[in-house]
């Protein structure tokens, strides 16, 4: 087993557990369940933590975890009440542990002694005063079982870093260890190497753990050594009392916990192997993983049981990097399909062009599954910041009720963790700068308790996310006088409320007094801004004085093939993303030559951008022209343009850093001709051409 | 002569060379991906004169500039003979592939390193740092041209931020 391998494993889980943890605790504390499952899984992930470092022998990790999860047990057996100051103190010791885990990654950074030694003490407040509760484990103990361990270590075991010592010692924590006998088999003294393991043990485990609890201690030993593990006759009653669903024998007493997964396994593949047509049941007595007895009672279980299978979810781990690759074969797929789509209209062939647009059709549905593979919910970053809310509103004395609304809502996984540090930043400023002080806030006749609000929706083809708070707004003179003492504008440059606001996102840019430690420390919205438009997103900012500031962030759903919809001006192909299309209409002659860019939407004004001359493209404009009407949040525009083509799939290809000045154009896509398109960034268009149109009336 | 070349690899260099408005350029062939016909090159909006455009090579998207507007001088005409030199520019620790348009092609020749001029100071009317050395071929001036810094991608990215202001 390689062992860096398998520590790395063990951080990995550690981490998510602890990830876990805290997101249970923090649904506990604000009200949103206090179920016990929740405070079931915050058992279990201490007690897998504790588990795992102690197959390490991360011994300090053990030790903490320990304290902790004495606590939470007597949590979960309702003994304890889960209030305010044990949820903070369970943070703690998550924060706690997870630094000791840091400290396993990088171990030049010390283990913080100090403060687990108080957290110890602390939590031995909640152990040791009823003496009540100190009589429980005694109790539990009349009615624990015997398993009968028998252990032959493998020569290499020392080797492979492993140490039976502290898998004994693991396993008192499950429960008690009886008639321990150690029979070593010495080699010859000639051929005795004392990094070779000789070890034989054989034992009496007195606990209530199951058979792959038990088998979980001898993981890392299991390749190398050869354990048995027999239950005790309890087993089979529990076996006798499972409720009745339709299972394997093998799933039937693993669940039981008569038998191990592994041992499961190994059994089937034996059976394979041999290609004989010996029951399941006998293999595993053979094997002596079981006895006879408990495969009969298995086995008049399972004739009981009718047909039915119970519905659960799983879960696969894939290494990013192989969706990526195949999300750009799905990419290339695309493009070729492009192509022949070409060449499939050119030959004209009913036939061909049918079972084409088969194909079509399921390349369609392919790259949809593709794609989706890479969505998560944007939750995932929200519950992070739930994290943060909690901890700044202490620190900073304020009360803050955070509110979540659409933490479903699907995002591309890169986009997530891209999201996540602006998003922080954002929350971090409200929560120092946005939100008052309670005494402001009872001042100025607002409820003490400040308002956050998250929120995460699907609109015409982009995610919006928008972080608002009910503090005091932006204070536009105060912005103002910052950016012109900070040279960012000129003195008497006359700004509209939203290019104020804009400012904020300016290099060097911080309006707050003093730079407390949450805010302000040097990150700026710069970065925040730079962020969001590194992910094709676009950030807008909207307040009102003392009643709150709200910050939009809209993203694109994916960053790489989208639906478009196929324009050219000029001979120049465009691609506009197909879901902020809403109709084509014709051009009119007598509007053509009018010099106003707007024109009468059934009743509604639609101002309209001529792409010929925004673009500066050559030529003089066609008798024909069309306008597409694209439509972004609430934004309508329309855009001139030659000719239409209709919809097609593009594979969006970056830009190239020549053009990393360019507005307007979000990137390039193969066209099925061969030739390049580009793809609109319609709300980038449009701002562009707004802010040419305002600087023509400068000069 | 010819002997002495083969004895030290590192003392001649292949180039190729190719025209641009009459004069002859070379350039190192270890940047020289392939050439091909001038052909199917999608204009960019909004884009200085020396970006022609961009260029679908098998599926990437390459950018395609003008030398000779690059040089200060007049446009380049297209013609039957007119060729982009796909070229390989290390930007930023890594490869960018980049397309340059010159009138016509001529010859991959090898240098002699001590054959090799410095620029002059003036007089090709193309700035100084553009420029290798120049090599006298037979009874014709070849201008060798730094190949990444004609090219240099953050120069010319700079020069379009300035024209889109």
């Amino acid at each position: 087993m390689d062992m860096t391998q398998a520590r790395s494993l063990f951080i990995d889980e550690a981490n998510s557990l602890l990830a876990d943890m805290e997101r249970f605790l923090l649904e506990i504390e604000a009200g949103d369940a206090t179920s016990a499952q929740h405070i079931d899984a915050i058992f279990r992930a201490a007690h897998t933590i504790k588990g795992s470092a102690g197959l390490f022998g991360f011994d300090h990790i053990v030790a903490f975890t320990h304290n902790v999860e004495s606590v939470l047990d007597k949590v979960r057996s309702g003994q304890l009440a889960l209030d305010g100051d044990l949820i903070n103190l369970m943070l703690q010791c998550q924060d706690h542990t997870a630094s000791l885990i840091r400290q396993l990654e990088d171990e030049s950074s010390g283990i913080d002694l100090v403060t687990g030694t108080a957290l110890i003490k602390q939590l031995h407040l909640y152990l040791d005063p009823a003496p009540v509760v100190a009589a429980a484990p005694t109790a539990v103990l009349t009615d624990t079982e015997h398993w009968q361990l028998d252990v032959h270590y493998g020569e290499d075991v020392f080797r492979d870093g492993m140490d039976p010592l502290s898998q004994l010692h693991y396993l008192q924590s499950l429960g008690e260890l009886q008639q321990v006998r150690l029979l070593p088999h010495w080699p010859a003294p000639a051929a005795f190497d004392p990094e070779s393991c000789y070890l034989q043990l054989k034992f009496e485990l007195a606990s209530t753990a199951s058979k792959q609890q038990i088998a979980d201690v001898f993981e890392f030993v299991q390749d190398s050594s050869k354990v048995q593990i027999s239950p005790p006759q309890q087993v089979k009653a529990s076996l006798a009392a499972l409720p009745t669903v339709d299972e394997k024998l093998g799933t039937l007493l693993v669940n039981a916990g008569a038998v191990t997964e592994r041992e499961l396994q190994s059994a089937l593949s034996s059976q394979k192997e041999h290609d004989n047509n010996q029951a399941l049941g006998q293999v595993l007595v053979d094997q002596g993983a079981v006895s006879s007895e408990m495969v009969a009672v298995a086995l008049d279980k399972q004739k009981a049981t009718e047909h039915k299978r119970p519905a659960d979810f799983q879960f696969l781990k894939v290494e990013a990097r192989k969706l990526d690759e195949l999300i750009n074969l799905v990419g290339e797929l695309v493009t070729a399909g492009a192509g022949i789509d070409v060449l499939v209209q050119e030959i004209a062939n009913e036939k061909l062009k049918e079972s084409f647009s088969v194909l079509t059709g399921l390349l369609e549905q392919i790259r949809d599954g593709a794609l989706g593979l890479r969505m998560v919910q944007v939750g995932e970053s929200f519950s992070r910041l739930r994290r943060i809310v909690r901890d700044v509103s202490k620190e900073l004395g304020k009360d803050i009720e955070l509110t979540v609304e659409g933490a479903d809502t699907e995002l591309d996984k890169s986009m997530v963790e891209k999201l996540s540090d602006p998003l922080m930043h954002i929350v971090r400023n409200a929560l120092d700068h946005g939100i008052e002080s309670k005494e402001l806030r009872l001042y100025k006749g607002k409820p003490a308790q400040g308002q956050l609000k998250l929120s995460a929706c699907h609109e015409a083809g982009s995610v919006v996310i928008e972080i608002a708070d009910d503090g005091a707004g932006l204070n536009i003179e105060r912005i103002r006088a910052k950016a012109i003492e900070k040279n960012i504008i000129s003195a008497d440059q006359e700004l509209a409320e939203e290019d104020i606001y804009k400012l904020i996102f300016a290099p060097g840019f911080s309006t707050a007094a003093a730079v407390t430690n949450l805010s302000g420390r040097g990150v700026g919205m710069d970065v925040v801004k730079r962020n969001i438009e590194e992910l094709r997103g676009q950030i807008q900012i909207s307040s009102v004085p003392d009643q709150g500031t709200v910050f939009r962030i809209r993203l694109p759903l994916t960053l790489a093939i989208i639906d478009g919809f196929l324009v050219s001006v000029a001979g120049t192909h465009l691609v506009l993303p197909l879901n902020m299309v809403q109709e084509c209409i014709e051009f009119q002659m007598s509007q053509q030559d009018n010099e106003r860019n707007y024109l009468d939407l059934r009743g509604e004004v639609l101002p309209f951008i001529r792409l010929r001359q925004l673009f500066e493209l050559a030529g003089p404009p066609q008798n024909r022209e069309n306008i597409v009407v694209v439509q972004y949040g609430k934004h309508r525009a329309g855009l001139v343009v030659d000719h239409l083509h209709g919809e097609l799939q593009a594979v969006i290809k970056p830009l190239n850093t020549l053009f990393r000045s360019l507005r307007g154009i979000g990137g390039y896509t193969i066209l099925g001709s061969g030739n390049v398109g580009l793809i609109l960034d319609i709300p980038q268009l449009v701002q562009f051409a707004t802010t040419l149109e305002n600087q023509s009336f400068v000069h | 002569m010819d002997e002495q070349f083969n004895k030290d690899p590192l003392s001649h260099q292949h180039f190729l060379t190719f025209l641009l408005r009459d004069e002859c350029f070379g350039i190192s062939i270890s940047s020289v991906k392939e050439i091909i016909e001038y052909d199917n090159v999608t204009p960019i909006p909004l884009m200085p004169d020396f970006v022609k455009g961009v260029l679908n090579l098998r599926g990437d998207v390459v950018p395609v500039i003008d030398l000779s507007i690059r040089f200060n001088k007049s446009a380049t005409e297209i013609s039957k003979r007119t060729c982009i030199v796909i070229l390989e520019i290390l930007f930023e620790e890594q490869i960018v592939t980049i397309g340059a348009v010159v009138d016509s092609v001529s010859e991959v020749i090898e240098i002699n390193m001590d054959n090799i001029e410095p620029a002059p100071t003036f007089g090709a009317r193309i700035r100084a740092q553009f420029i290798l050395g120049v090599a006298n071929v037979g009874e014709q001036f070849v201008i060798l041209l730094r190949g990444e810094r004609v090219l240099s991608l953050d120069e010319m990215a700079a020069i379009i931020e300035k024209v889109a202001d």
